[in-house]
Protein backbone atom coordinates (compact mmCIF):
# COMPACT_ATOMS: atom_id res chain seq x y z
CA UNK A 1 0.00 0.00 0.00
CA UNK A 2 0.94 3.68 -0.97
CA UNK A 3 2.02 5.97 2.29
CA UNK A 4 1.57 9.81 2.24
CA UNK A 5 1.87 12.10 5.02
CA UNK A 6 -1.15 14.39 3.79
CA UNK A 7 -3.18 12.91 1.00
CA UNK A 8 -5.75 15.21 -1.09
CA UNK A 9 -8.54 14.57 -2.94
CA UNK A 10 -9.25 16.77 -5.93
CA UNK A 11 -6.65 19.10 -7.62
CA UNK A 12 -9.20 22.13 -8.24
CA UNK A 13 -8.37 25.21 -6.49
CA UNK A 14 -8.91 24.29 -2.96
CA UNK A 15 -6.83 21.15 -3.31
CA UNK A 16 -4.40 22.38 -5.00
CA UNK A 17 -3.47 25.28 -2.87
CA UNK A 18 -3.98 22.74 0.01
CA UNK A 19 -1.18 20.72 -1.06
CA UNK A 20 1.30 23.80 -2.74
CA UNK A 21 1.37 25.01 1.31
CA UNK A 22 1.72 21.47 3.43
CA UNK A 23 4.58 20.73 0.59
CA UNK A 24 6.04 24.18 1.33
CA UNK A 25 6.56 23.35 4.87
CA UNK A 26 8.39 19.72 4.34
CA UNK A 27 5.06 17.53 4.03
CA UNK A 28 5.04 14.37 1.97
CA UNK A 29 2.24 15.72 -0.12
CA UNK A 30 -0.43 12.78 -2.69
CA UNK A 31 -3.03 14.70 -4.83
CA UNK A 32 -5.63 12.50 -5.92
CA UNK A 33 -7.59 13.92 -9.10
CA UNK A 34 -10.01 12.18 -11.27
CA UNK A 35 -9.59 14.63 -14.06
CA UNK A 36 -7.02 14.74 -16.92
CA UNK A 37 -5.48 17.92 -16.18
CA UNK A 38 -4.80 19.63 -13.06
CA UNK A 39 -6.90 22.63 -12.24
CA UNK A 40 -10.32 21.56 -11.31
CA UNK A 41 -13.54 23.47 -13.10
CA UNK A 42 -13.06 27.33 -12.52
CA UNK A 43 -9.32 26.57 -13.43
CA UNK A 44 -9.69 24.32 -15.89
CA UNK A 45 -7.01 23.96 -18.30
CA UNK A 46 -6.65 23.74 -22.28
CA UNK A 47 -5.00 20.78 -23.94
CA UNK A 48 -1.71 20.77 -23.39
CA UNK A 49 -0.83 20.55 -27.14
CA UNK A 50 -2.81 24.26 -27.43
CA UNK A 51 -0.73 27.26 -27.42
CA UNK A 52 -2.39 31.02 -26.91
CA UNK A 53 -0.77 33.01 -29.52
CA UNK A 54 -2.11 36.37 -27.68
CA UNK A 55 -4.14 37.25 -24.51
CA UNK A 56 -7.78 37.57 -25.18
CA UNK A 57 -10.55 38.65 -22.75
CA UNK A 58 -10.79 34.62 -21.93
CA UNK A 59 -7.08 34.46 -20.56
CA UNK A 60 -7.68 36.52 -17.33
CA UNK A 61 -6.71 34.29 -15.22
CA UNK A 62 -4.18 32.39 -16.88
CA UNK A 63 -1.33 33.77 -14.16
CA UNK A 64 -2.94 31.82 -11.07
CA UNK A 65 -4.11 29.55 -13.30
CA UNK A 66 -0.28 28.67 -14.30
CA UNK A 67 0.67 28.97 -10.75
CA UNK A 68 -1.74 26.14 -9.44
CA UNK A 69 -0.57 24.45 -12.05
CA UNK A 70 2.85 24.40 -11.58
CA UNK A 71 2.27 23.12 -8.16
CA UNK A 72 1.79 19.57 -9.54
CA UNK A 73 5.21 19.61 -9.96
CA UNK A 74 6.19 21.15 -6.44
CA UNK A 75 8.76 19.42 -4.41
CA UNK A 76 7.15 17.02 -2.35
CA UNK A 77 3.88 16.55 -4.12
CA UNK A 78 3.17 13.58 -5.86
CA UNK A 79 0.11 14.22 -8.58
CA UNK A 80 -2.03 11.31 -9.54
CA UNK A 81 -4.39 12.58 -12.69
CA UNK A 82 -7.16 10.32 -13.61
CA UNK A 83 -8.02 8.46 -10.18
CA UNK A 84 -11.07 7.98 -8.80
CA UNK A 85 -11.46 7.31 -4.88
CA UNK A 86 -14.02 4.72 -4.63
CA UNK A 87 -13.94 3.90 -1.30
CA UNK A 88 -12.22 3.77 1.95
CA UNK A 89 -11.75 0.38 3.45
CA UNK A 90 -10.85 1.40 6.95
CA UNK A 91 -9.84 4.83 8.34
CA UNK A 92 -6.89 6.43 7.10
CA UNK A 93 -6.98 4.86 4.25
CA UNK A 94 -8.84 5.15 0.72
CA UNK A 95 -8.85 2.73 -2.63
CA UNK A 96 -8.81 4.49 -5.75
CA UNK A 97 -9.04 3.39 -9.43
CA UNK A 98 -6.94 4.38 -11.95
CA UNK A 99 -6.36 1.69 -14.40
CA UNK A 100 -3.52 -0.53 -13.45
CA UNK A 101 -2.12 1.92 -11.37
CA UNK A 102 -5.58 1.26 -9.48
CA UNK A 103 -4.63 0.75 -5.50
CA UNK A 104 -4.68 2.31 -2.04
CA UNK A 105 -3.34 5.49 -0.02
CA UNK A 106 -2.58 5.79 4.14
CA UNK A 107 -2.50 8.68 4.89
CA UNK A 108 -2.04 10.90 8.40
CA UNK A 109 -4.33 13.20 7.40
CA UNK A 110 -6.85 13.79 4.51
CA UNK A 111 -8.06 16.79 3.04
CA UNK A 112 -11.20 16.67 0.94
CA UNK A 113 -11.81 18.96 -1.67
CA UNK A 114 -14.13 17.73 -4.06
CA UNK A 115 -15.49 20.87 -5.44
CA UNK A 116 -19.18 20.78 -6.81
CA UNK A 117 -21.48 20.95 -9.91
CA UNK A 118 -24.89 22.29 -11.30
CA UNK A 119 -27.77 22.42 -9.03
CA UNK A 120 -30.29 20.08 -10.89
CA UNK A 121 -33.53 22.15 -11.96
CA UNK A 122 -35.52 20.02 -14.24
CA UNK A 123 -38.52 21.49 -16.19
CA UNK A 124 -40.00 20.08 -19.41
CA UNK A 125 -37.03 19.51 -21.58
CA UNK A 126 -34.29 19.84 -19.71
CA UNK A 127 -33.01 16.37 -21.25
CA UNK A 128 -32.72 17.79 -24.53
CA UNK A 129 -29.67 17.63 -26.54
CA UNK A 130 -28.81 21.82 -26.88
CA UNK A 131 -29.65 22.10 -22.97
CA UNK A 132 -26.53 22.24 -21.13
CA UNK A 133 -25.17 23.68 -17.25
CA UNK A 134 -23.58 26.75 -16.90
CA UNK A 135 -20.43 25.36 -15.44
CA UNK A 136 -20.60 22.78 -18.29
CA UNK A 137 -20.60 25.63 -20.68
CA UNK A 138 -17.44 27.56 -18.77
CA UNK A 139 -15.81 24.23 -18.96
CA UNK A 140 -16.50 23.96 -22.75
CA UNK A 141 -14.74 27.49 -23.08
CA UNK A 142 -12.12 26.71 -20.96
CA UNK A 143 -11.01 23.29 -21.08
CA UNK A 144 -11.76 23.53 -24.63
CA UNK A 145 -12.90 27.03 -26.40
CA UNK A 146 -15.68 25.61 -27.99
CA UNK A 147 -19.31 26.91 -27.79
CA UNK A 148 -21.47 24.34 -28.37
CA UNK A 149 -24.02 25.91 -30.13
CA UNK A 150 -24.95 29.38 -31.69
CA UNK A 151 -28.18 31.21 -31.17
CA UNK A 152 -28.44 31.17 -27.07
CA UNK A 153 -30.17 31.87 -24.11
CA UNK A 154 -28.90 32.19 -20.49
CA UNK A 155 -31.24 31.28 -17.76
CA UNK A 156 -31.23 30.58 -14.11
CA UNK A 157 -30.51 31.90 -10.57
CA UNK A 158 -26.90 33.00 -8.90
CA UNK A 159 -23.60 35.30 -9.88
CA UNK A 160 -22.63 32.06 -13.05
CA UNK A 161 -25.91 33.52 -15.01
CA UNK A 162 -24.09 36.80 -15.51
CA UNK A 163 -20.46 35.36 -16.43
CA UNK A 164 -21.99 32.97 -18.80
CA UNK A 165 -23.84 35.21 -20.74
CA UNK A 166 -20.70 37.65 -20.64
CA UNK A 167 -19.08 34.58 -21.83
CA UNK A 168 -21.31 33.74 -24.63
CA UNK A 169 -21.29 37.67 -25.90
CA UNK A 170 -17.76 37.53 -26.17
CA UNK A 171 -17.39 34.69 -27.60
CA UNK A 172 -19.34 35.78 -30.42
CA UNK A 173 -22.32 34.17 -29.98
CA UNK A 174 -26.10 35.22 -31.01
CA UNK A 175 -26.98 35.52 -27.73
CA UNK A 176 -30.83 36.41 -27.44
CA UNK A 177 -32.29 36.03 -23.59
CA UNK A 178 -30.24 36.36 -20.12
CA UNK A 179 -32.84 35.69 -17.73
CA UNK A 180 -32.13 35.55 -13.77
CA UNK A 181 -34.97 34.49 -11.72
CA UNK A 182 -34.04 36.39 -8.62
CA UNK A 183 -35.01 40.44 -8.96
CA UNK A 184 -31.57 41.59 -8.03
CA UNK A 185 -31.88 44.87 -9.42
CA UNK A 186 -34.50 45.79 -6.68
CA UNK A 187 -32.17 44.41 -3.85
CA UNK A 188 -28.73 45.75 -4.87
CA UNK A 189 -28.93 48.49 -2.31
CA UNK A 190 -29.39 46.12 0.10
CA UNK A 191 -26.44 43.90 -1.12
CA UNK A 192 -24.08 46.31 -1.90
CA UNK A 193 -22.61 47.43 1.32
CA UNK A 194 -21.05 43.76 1.88
CA UNK A 195 -20.50 43.15 -1.77
CA UNK A 196 -17.73 45.99 -1.86
CA UNK A 197 -15.97 44.07 0.48
CA UNK A 198 -14.53 42.23 -2.62
CA UNK A 199 -14.36 44.97 -5.19
CA UNK A 200 -12.67 43.48 -8.18
CA UNK A 201 -15.88 40.70 -7.98
CA UNK A 202 -18.23 43.81 -8.06
CA UNK A 203 -16.39 44.95 -11.19
CA UNK A 204 -16.01 42.32 -13.00
CA UNK A 205 -20.17 41.49 -12.54
CA UNK A 206 -20.61 45.25 -13.96
CA UNK A 207 -18.02 44.18 -17.20
CA UNK A 208 -19.82 41.37 -17.57
CA UNK A 209 -23.15 43.20 -17.31
CA UNK A 210 -21.78 45.48 -19.98
CA UNK A 211 -20.50 42.57 -22.40
CA UNK A 212 -24.40 41.49 -22.62
CA UNK A 213 -25.88 44.76 -23.27
CA UNK A 214 -23.56 44.96 -25.96
CA UNK A 215 -24.27 42.29 -27.21
CA UNK A 216 -27.97 43.21 -27.65
CA UNK A 217 -29.16 40.51 -25.79
CA UNK A 218 -32.14 41.34 -23.61
CA UNK A 219 -31.34 41.10 -19.67
CA UNK A 220 -34.00 40.42 -17.71
CA UNK A 221 -34.29 40.06 -13.74
CA UNK A 222 -37.20 38.49 -11.72
CA UNK A 223 -37.75 35.63 -14.99
CA UNK A 224 -37.04 31.67 -15.27
CA UNK A 225 -36.93 29.31 -18.21
CA UNK A 226 -40.24 27.65 -18.22
CA UNK A 227 -39.73 25.17 -20.48
CA UNK A 228 -37.47 23.61 -23.36
CA UNK A 229 -38.72 22.68 -26.82
CA UNK A 230 -37.97 20.54 -29.83
CA UNK A 231 -37.61 17.17 -31.76
CA UNK A 232 -34.40 15.66 -31.54
CA UNK A 233 -32.55 18.75 -30.02
CA UNK A 234 -33.06 22.17 -28.34
CA UNK A 235 -35.12 24.56 -31.13
CA UNK A 236 -37.36 26.64 -28.67
CA UNK A 237 -36.74 27.95 -25.01
CA UNK A 238 -40.10 29.14 -23.06
CA UNK A 239 -39.01 32.59 -20.45
CA UNK A 240 -42.20 33.44 -17.96
CA UNK A 241 -42.06 35.90 -15.51
CA UNK A 242 -41.91 35.24 -11.49
CA UNK A 243 -44.69 37.09 -9.96
CA UNK A 244 -44.35 39.09 -6.49
CA UNK A 245 -45.38 35.94 -4.79
CA UNK A 246 -42.80 33.51 -6.30
CA UNK A 247 -44.98 31.84 -9.08
CA UNK A 248 -44.56 31.79 -12.23
CA UNK A 249 -46.86 33.90 -14.00
CA UNK A 250 -47.47 31.58 -17.80
CA UNK A 251 -49.84 34.20 -19.29
CA UNK A 252 -47.09 36.34 -20.11
CA UNK A 253 -44.94 33.47 -21.07
CA UNK A 254 -42.84 33.88 -24.74
CA UNK A 255 -41.01 31.36 -27.11
CA UNK A 256 -38.01 31.96 -28.03
CA UNK A 257 -36.40 30.50 -30.79
CA UNK A 258 -32.38 29.11 -29.68
CA UNK A 259 -30.34 26.47 -30.23
CA UNK A 260 -27.90 26.66 -27.18
CA UNK A 261 -29.46 26.72 -23.86
CA UNK A 262 -27.50 27.12 -20.72
CA UNK A 263 -29.12 26.87 -17.24
CA UNK A 264 -27.38 27.63 -14.10
CA UNK A 265 -29.47 27.49 -11.11
CA UNK A 266 -26.51 27.42 -8.82
CA UNK A 267 -24.15 24.69 -7.64
CA UNK A 268 -24.16 22.38 -5.08
CA UNK A 269 -21.14 20.54 -2.99
CA UNK A 270 -19.69 17.05 -4.36
CA UNK A 271 -20.50 15.26 -0.92
CA UNK A 272 -19.98 11.42 -2.08
CA UNK A 273 -17.00 10.90 -0.96
CA UNK A 274 -17.59 12.47 2.80
CA UNK A 275 -20.89 10.60 3.39
CA UNK A 276 -19.24 7.45 2.37
CA UNK A 277 -17.27 8.38 5.13
CA UNK A 278 -19.91 8.62 7.17
CA UNK A 279 -19.12 12.50 8.21
CA UNK A 280 -21.86 14.00 9.71
CA UNK A 281 -23.52 16.70 7.11
CA UNK A 282 -25.94 19.97 7.90
CA UNK A 283 -27.98 21.74 5.69
CA UNK A 284 -27.09 25.16 4.65
CA UNK A 285 -29.33 26.23 1.55
CA UNK A 286 -27.61 29.70 1.05
CA UNK A 287 -23.85 27.47 0.68
CA UNK A 288 -25.58 24.58 -2.10
CA UNK A 289 -27.14 22.13 0.55
CA UNK A 290 -26.21 19.46 2.46
CA UNK A 291 -22.47 20.23 3.44
CA UNK A 292 -19.91 18.34 6.09
CA UNK A 293 -20.19 19.61 9.76
CA UNK A 294 -16.96 21.20 10.36
CA UNK A 295 -14.91 22.02 13.61
CA UNK A 296 -12.45 24.29 14.27
CA UNK A 297 -9.50 23.58 11.75
CA UNK A 298 -11.70 22.52 8.74
CA UNK A 299 -12.08 18.94 10.21
CA UNK A 300 -15.12 16.92 9.57
CA UNK A 301 -17.02 14.62 12.43
CA UNK A 302 -14.63 12.19 11.48
CA UNK A 303 -11.48 12.69 12.62
CA UNK A 304 -8.61 13.36 10.32
CA UNK A 305 -10.48 14.12 7.53
CA UNK A 306 -10.80 17.59 6.69
CA UNK A 307 -13.18 19.50 3.93
CA UNK A 308 -12.60 22.68 2.29
CA UNK A 309 -13.45 24.43 -0.68
CA UNK A 310 -16.76 24.14 -2.40
CA UNK A 311 -16.98 20.55 -1.57
CA UNK A 312 -17.87 21.75 2.18
CA UNK A 313 -19.98 24.32 1.02
CA UNK A 314 -20.63 26.89 -2.00
CA UNK A 315 -17.72 29.94 -1.03
CA UNK A 316 -16.74 30.23 -4.84
CA UNK A 317 -12.78 30.50 -6.49
CA UNK A 318 -12.05 32.82 -3.66
CA UNK A 319 -13.10 31.80 -1.27
CA UNK A 320 -11.51 27.90 -1.89
CA UNK A 321 -8.01 29.05 -2.85
CA UNK A 322 -7.91 30.72 0.95
CA UNK A 323 -9.88 27.87 2.34
CA UNK A 324 -6.93 25.61 0.69
CA UNK A 325 -3.88 27.66 1.87
CA UNK A 326 -5.29 27.27 5.56
CA UNK A 327 -5.82 23.82 5.43
CA UNK A 328 -2.16 23.24 4.51
CA UNK A 329 -1.48 25.40 7.16
CA UNK A 330 -3.32 23.48 9.90
CA UNK A 331 -1.95 20.10 7.90
CA UNK A 332 1.69 20.93 8.65
CA UNK A 333 1.28 22.23 12.46
CA UNK A 334 -0.99 19.32 13.42
CA UNK A 335 1.75 17.38 11.13
CA UNK A 336 4.54 18.37 13.48
CA UNK A 337 6.11 20.95 10.67
CA UNK A 338 5.11 24.17 12.59
CA UNK A 339 4.99 25.13 15.65
CA UNK A 340 2.09 26.27 17.01
CA UNK A 341 2.95 30.40 16.62
CA UNK A 342 5.02 30.06 13.46
CA UNK A 343 0.87 28.32 12.68
CA UNK A 344 -0.50 31.04 14.09
CA UNK A 345 1.27 33.63 12.10
CA UNK A 346 0.93 32.39 8.59
CA UNK A 347 -3.02 31.80 9.55
CA UNK A 348 -4.16 34.90 10.74
CA UNK A 349 -3.68 36.66 7.34
CA UNK A 350 -5.35 34.16 5.40
CA UNK A 351 -8.39 34.44 7.92
CA UNK A 352 -8.79 37.86 7.57
CA UNK A 353 -9.11 37.23 4.16
CA UNK A 354 -11.56 35.03 4.29
CA UNK A 355 -13.02 37.24 6.94
CA UNK A 356 -14.19 39.89 3.67
CA UNK A 357 -14.87 36.78 0.87
CA UNK A 358 -17.47 35.81 3.99
CA UNK A 359 -18.98 39.39 3.47
CA UNK A 360 -18.94 39.78 0.16
CA UNK A 361 -21.00 36.02 0.08
CA UNK A 362 -23.68 37.37 2.63
CA UNK A 363 -24.53 40.11 -0.04
CA UNK A 364 -24.33 37.71 -2.99
CA UNK A 365 -26.51 35.33 -1.15
CA UNK A 366 -29.19 38.03 0.24
CA UNK A 367 -29.10 39.43 -3.64
CA UNK A 368 -29.55 36.36 -5.11
CA UNK A 369 -31.84 34.23 -2.20
CA UNK A 370 -35.12 32.77 -4.16
CA UNK A 371 -38.21 30.56 -3.31
CA UNK A 372 -37.80 26.92 -4.37
CA UNK A 373 -40.53 27.11 -7.00
CA UNK A 374 -38.98 25.16 -9.46
CA UNK A 375 -41.61 21.94 -8.31
CA UNK A 376 -44.15 24.08 -10.23
CA UNK A 377 -42.43 23.83 -13.51
CA UNK A 378 -42.58 19.73 -13.44
CA UNK A 379 -45.61 18.01 -15.51
CA UNK A 380 -46.07 14.01 -14.87
CA UNK A 381 -43.95 13.73 -18.67
CA UNK A 382 -40.97 15.26 -17.26
CA UNK A 383 -37.45 13.50 -16.43
CA UNK A 384 -36.32 13.63 -13.02
CA UNK A 385 -33.42 11.15 -13.12
CA UNK A 386 -31.93 11.53 -16.60
CA UNK A 387 -30.11 7.78 -16.20
CA UNK A 388 -32.94 5.98 -15.41
CA UNK A 389 -35.52 7.81 -17.73
CA UNK A 390 -37.95 8.54 -14.56
CA UNK A 391 -40.87 10.74 -14.49
CA UNK A 392 -41.94 13.44 -12.47
CA UNK A 393 -45.85 11.64 -13.27
CA UNK A 394 -44.18 8.38 -12.45
CA UNK A 395 -42.61 9.38 -8.95
CA UNK A 396 -46.13 11.18 -7.93
CA UNK A 397 -48.03 8.14 -8.70
CA UNK A 398 -45.34 6.31 -6.07
CA UNK A 399 -46.31 8.45 -3.40
CA UNK A 400 -49.70 8.47 -4.00
CA UNK A 401 -49.47 4.79 -3.55
CA UNK A 402 -47.88 5.12 -0.37
CA UNK A 403 -43.89 5.21 -1.04
CA UNK A 404 -42.93 8.32 0.76
CA UNK A 405 -39.36 8.02 1.39
CA UNK A 406 -36.32 8.32 -0.74
CA UNK A 407 -35.32 4.59 0.08
CA UNK A 408 -38.45 3.19 -1.28
CA UNK A 409 -38.61 5.70 -4.36
CA UNK A 410 -35.60 4.36 -5.38
CA UNK A 411 -36.15 0.92 -4.80
CA UNK A 412 -39.49 0.57 -7.19
CA UNK A 413 -38.58 3.10 -9.32
CA UNK A 414 -34.70 3.64 -9.81
CA UNK A 415 -34.31 6.73 -9.61
CA UNK A 416 -30.81 7.72 -8.24
CA UNK A 417 -29.33 4.20 -9.35
CA UNK A 418 -28.30 5.36 -12.34
CA UNK A 419 -24.51 6.11 -13.47
CA UNK A 420 -24.44 9.95 -11.95
CA UNK A 421 -25.29 7.47 -8.69
CA UNK A 422 -27.95 10.63 -7.64
CA UNK A 423 -26.01 13.57 -8.29
CA UNK A 424 -28.97 14.83 -10.85
CA UNK A 425 -32.11 13.77 -9.21
CA UNK A 426 -31.18 13.09 -5.54
CA UNK A 427 -32.43 16.82 -4.82
CA UNK A 428 -35.61 16.59 -6.33
CA UNK A 429 -36.21 13.35 -5.09
CA UNK A 430 -36.05 15.08 -2.05
CA UNK A 431 -37.90 18.23 -2.47
CA UNK A 432 -40.77 16.07 -3.89
CA UNK A 433 -40.95 13.89 -0.52
CA UNK A 434 -40.81 17.12 1.51
CA UNK A 435 -43.72 18.83 -0.65
CA UNK A 436 -45.63 15.82 -0.49
CA UNK A 437 -44.83 15.32 3.37
CA UNK A 438 -44.96 19.05 4.50
CA UNK A 439 -41.65 18.93 6.03
CA UNK A 440 -38.53 20.60 5.64
CA UNK A 441 -36.26 19.01 2.97
CA UNK A 442 -33.45 18.75 5.31
CA UNK A 443 -36.00 16.29 7.17
CA UNK A 444 -36.07 13.79 4.34
CA UNK A 445 -33.48 10.81 5.18
CA UNK A 446 -31.13 10.72 1.88
CA UNK A 447 -30.67 6.81 0.96
CA UNK A 448 -27.53 4.99 2.44
CA UNK A 449 -24.64 5.84 0.61
CA UNK A 450 -23.07 2.89 -0.94
CA UNK A 451 -19.89 1.57 -2.76
CA UNK A 452 -18.33 2.88 -4.69
CA UNK A 453 -18.52 6.37 -4.40
CA UNK A 454 -17.69 7.04 -8.27
CA UNK A 455 -17.80 4.62 -10.90
CA UNK A 456 -15.25 2.21 -11.77
CA UNK A 457 -14.55 -0.58 -13.71
CA UNK A 458 -14.39 -4.52 -12.87
CA UNK A 459 -10.79 -4.31 -14.75
CA UNK A 460 -10.01 -1.01 -12.69
CA UNK A 461 -10.83 -2.76 -9.09
CA UNK A 462 -8.44 -6.27 -10.09
CA UNK A 463 -5.80 -3.03 -11.10
CA UNK A 464 -5.57 -4.54 -14.29
CA UNK A 465 -6.99 -3.33 -18.42
CA UNK A 466 -9.47 -5.73 -19.39
CA UNK A 467 -10.88 -6.11 -23.13
CA UNK A 468 -14.51 -4.45 -23.66
CA UNK A 469 -17.29 -6.97 -22.73
CA UNK A 470 -19.55 -7.99 -25.13
CA UNK A 471 -23.32 -6.69 -24.41
CA UNK A 472 -26.11 -8.62 -24.96
CA UNK A 473 -27.80 -7.08 -28.10
CA UNK A 474 -31.29 -6.42 -26.74
CA UNK A 475 -30.93 -2.81 -25.39
CA UNK A 476 -33.80 -2.98 -22.55
CA UNK A 477 -32.80 -6.82 -21.26
CA UNK A 478 -31.06 -5.42 -18.23
CA UNK A 479 -32.99 -2.79 -17.52
CA UNK A 480 -36.29 -4.29 -17.38
CA UNK A 481 -39.40 -3.03 -18.73
CA UNK A 482 -39.59 -0.79 -21.94
CA UNK A 483 -41.60 2.78 -22.28
CA UNK A 484 -42.30 4.64 -25.14
CA UNK B 1 -27.42 25.66 -36.31
CA UNK B 2 -24.06 24.34 -34.90
CA UNK B 3 -21.48 24.61 -32.01
CA UNK B 4 -17.86 26.49 -32.94
CA UNK B 5 -14.44 26.70 -31.84
CA UNK B 6 -13.16 30.10 -30.88
CA UNK B 7 -10.20 30.48 -32.47
CA UNK B 8 -8.80 33.87 -31.22
CA UNK B 9 -5.91 33.65 -29.49
CA UNK B 10 -5.53 29.71 -29.74
CA UNK B 11 -3.10 28.01 -31.68
CA UNK B 12 -4.45 24.19 -31.96
CA UNK B 13 -1.83 22.60 -34.15
CA UNK B 14 -2.45 19.97 -36.45
CA UNK B 15 -5.92 18.75 -37.30
CA UNK B 16 -6.97 14.90 -37.63
CA UNK B 17 -9.83 13.06 -38.31
CA UNK B 18 -11.98 10.28 -36.57
CA UNK B 19 -15.34 9.10 -37.25
CA UNK B 20 -18.51 9.01 -35.37
CA UNK B 21 -21.32 6.84 -36.97
CA UNK B 22 -19.44 6.49 -40.16
CA UNK B 23 -19.08 10.13 -40.85
CA UNK B 24 -15.61 11.82 -40.86
CA UNK B 25 -15.12 14.22 -38.00
CA UNK B 26 -12.27 17.29 -37.71
CA UNK B 27 -10.16 17.47 -34.56
CA UNK B 28 -7.30 18.48 -32.81
CA UNK B 29 -5.02 17.09 -30.35
CA UNK B 30 -5.86 17.14 -26.83
CA UNK B 31 -9.59 18.06 -28.13
CA UNK B 32 -12.46 16.42 -26.47
CA UNK B 33 -14.71 14.00 -28.34
CA UNK B 34 -17.79 16.01 -27.43
CA UNK B 35 -16.61 19.41 -28.07
CA UNK B 36 -15.24 18.10 -31.28
CA UNK B 37 -18.51 16.56 -32.08
CA UNK B 38 -20.42 19.95 -31.37
CA UNK B 39 -18.30 22.08 -33.28
CA UNK B 40 -19.22 19.78 -36.18
CA UNK B 41 -22.99 20.54 -35.20
CA UNK B 42 -23.19 17.08 -33.84
CA UNK B 43 -25.07 17.18 -30.26
CA UNK B 44 -26.76 14.06 -30.14
CA UNK B 45 -24.35 11.50 -28.32
CA UNK B 46 -26.94 8.96 -26.98
CA UNK B 47 -30.77 7.41 -26.89
CA UNK B 48 -31.88 6.35 -23.50
CA UNK B 49 -32.68 2.65 -22.96
CA UNK B 50 -35.97 3.15 -21.29
CA UNK B 51 -37.64 5.77 -23.24
CA UNK B 52 -35.57 6.48 -26.53
CA UNK B 53 -35.30 10.03 -26.06
CA UNK B 54 -32.47 11.55 -27.42
CA UNK B 55 -29.48 12.99 -25.08
CA UNK B 56 -26.39 15.34 -25.62
CA UNK B 57 -23.62 17.15 -23.08
CA UNK B 58 -25.08 18.47 -20.50
CA UNK B 59 -23.05 18.57 -17.19
CA UNK B 60 -19.48 19.36 -18.89
CA UNK B 61 -17.87 18.05 -16.31
CA UNK B 62 -17.98 13.83 -16.18
CA UNK B 63 -20.57 14.41 -13.39
CA UNK B 64 -23.77 13.30 -15.12
CA UNK B 65 -23.05 10.35 -18.27
CA UNK B 66 -25.37 12.09 -20.23
CA UNK B 67 -23.20 12.35 -23.10
CA UNK B 68 -22.11 8.38 -23.29
CA UNK B 69 -20.68 6.93 -26.40
CA UNK B 70 -19.35 4.16 -28.02
CA UNK B 71 -15.98 4.23 -28.54
CA UNK B 72 -13.72 1.92 -30.30
CA UNK B 73 -16.17 -1.03 -29.24
CA UNK B 74 -16.87 0.28 -25.80
CA UNK B 75 -19.99 1.42 -24.40
CA UNK B 76 -20.83 4.19 -21.70
CA UNK B 77 -17.71 6.32 -22.53
CA UNK B 78 -18.14 10.32 -21.26
CA UNK B 79 -17.24 12.50 -24.46
CA UNK B 80 -16.74 15.12 -22.45
CA UNK B 81 -13.83 13.30 -20.65
CA UNK B 82 -11.98 11.89 -23.54
CA UNK B 83 -9.83 13.11 -25.34
CA UNK B 84 -10.12 12.18 -29.50
CA UNK B 85 -7.55 10.38 -31.46
CA UNK B 86 -6.88 9.91 -34.64
CA UNK B 87 -9.07 7.48 -36.55
CA UNK B 88 -11.10 6.47 -33.28
CA UNK B 89 -14.49 4.80 -34.39
CA UNK B 90 -17.11 6.89 -32.30
CA UNK B 91 -20.58 5.74 -32.25
CA UNK B 92 -24.07 7.04 -30.60
CA UNK B 93 -24.88 4.93 -27.53
CA UNK B 94 -28.45 3.19 -27.98
CA UNK B 95 -29.55 1.92 -24.97
CA UNK B 96 -26.94 0.36 -22.31
CA UNK B 97 -24.47 -0.49 -25.64
CA UNK B 98 -25.42 -1.32 -28.97
CA UNK B 99 -24.28 0.58 -31.71
CA UNK B 100 -26.53 1.85 -33.79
Amino acid sequence: MRETDLLVVGAGAAGLSAASEAAKHGLAVTVLDDNLLPGGQYFRRLPTGYHHTHETVFDKERQRANALYATTGQKGITYLNDAVVWESPENGVLAFARGADSGRIRAKLTIIASGAHDRPAPFPGWTLPGVVTAGGLQNLLKGQRVIPGRRAIVAGNGPLVLLVGATLARAGAELREVVEAAPILKRLAGSIADLIAMPKIVRQAVDYRLAIMKSGARLRTGWTVIEARGADELEEVVLAPIDATGKVDRSRARAVKADLLVVGFGLMPSIELVRLLDCKLEWKPLRGGWVPVRGADFETSRPGVLAVGDGAGIGGVEMALREGKLAGVIAAERLGKLSRDQAANLKAPIQAEIAKVETFRRGLERLYAMPPAFLDLLTPETIVCRCEDVTAGELRARQDAGFGSTAALKGTTRTTMGRCQGRNCLRTLSALIAQASGQPIEQVTMPRPRLPARLVTIGDLLQEELPPIEMPKDPHLPRGERVS
Amino acid sequence: MTGFRITDGIDRGTAFQFTCDGESVTAYPGESIAAALMAAGKRQTRVTARRQMPRGLYCGMGVCWECIMIVNGKPAVRACMTPAEPGMKVETQHGVGDPA
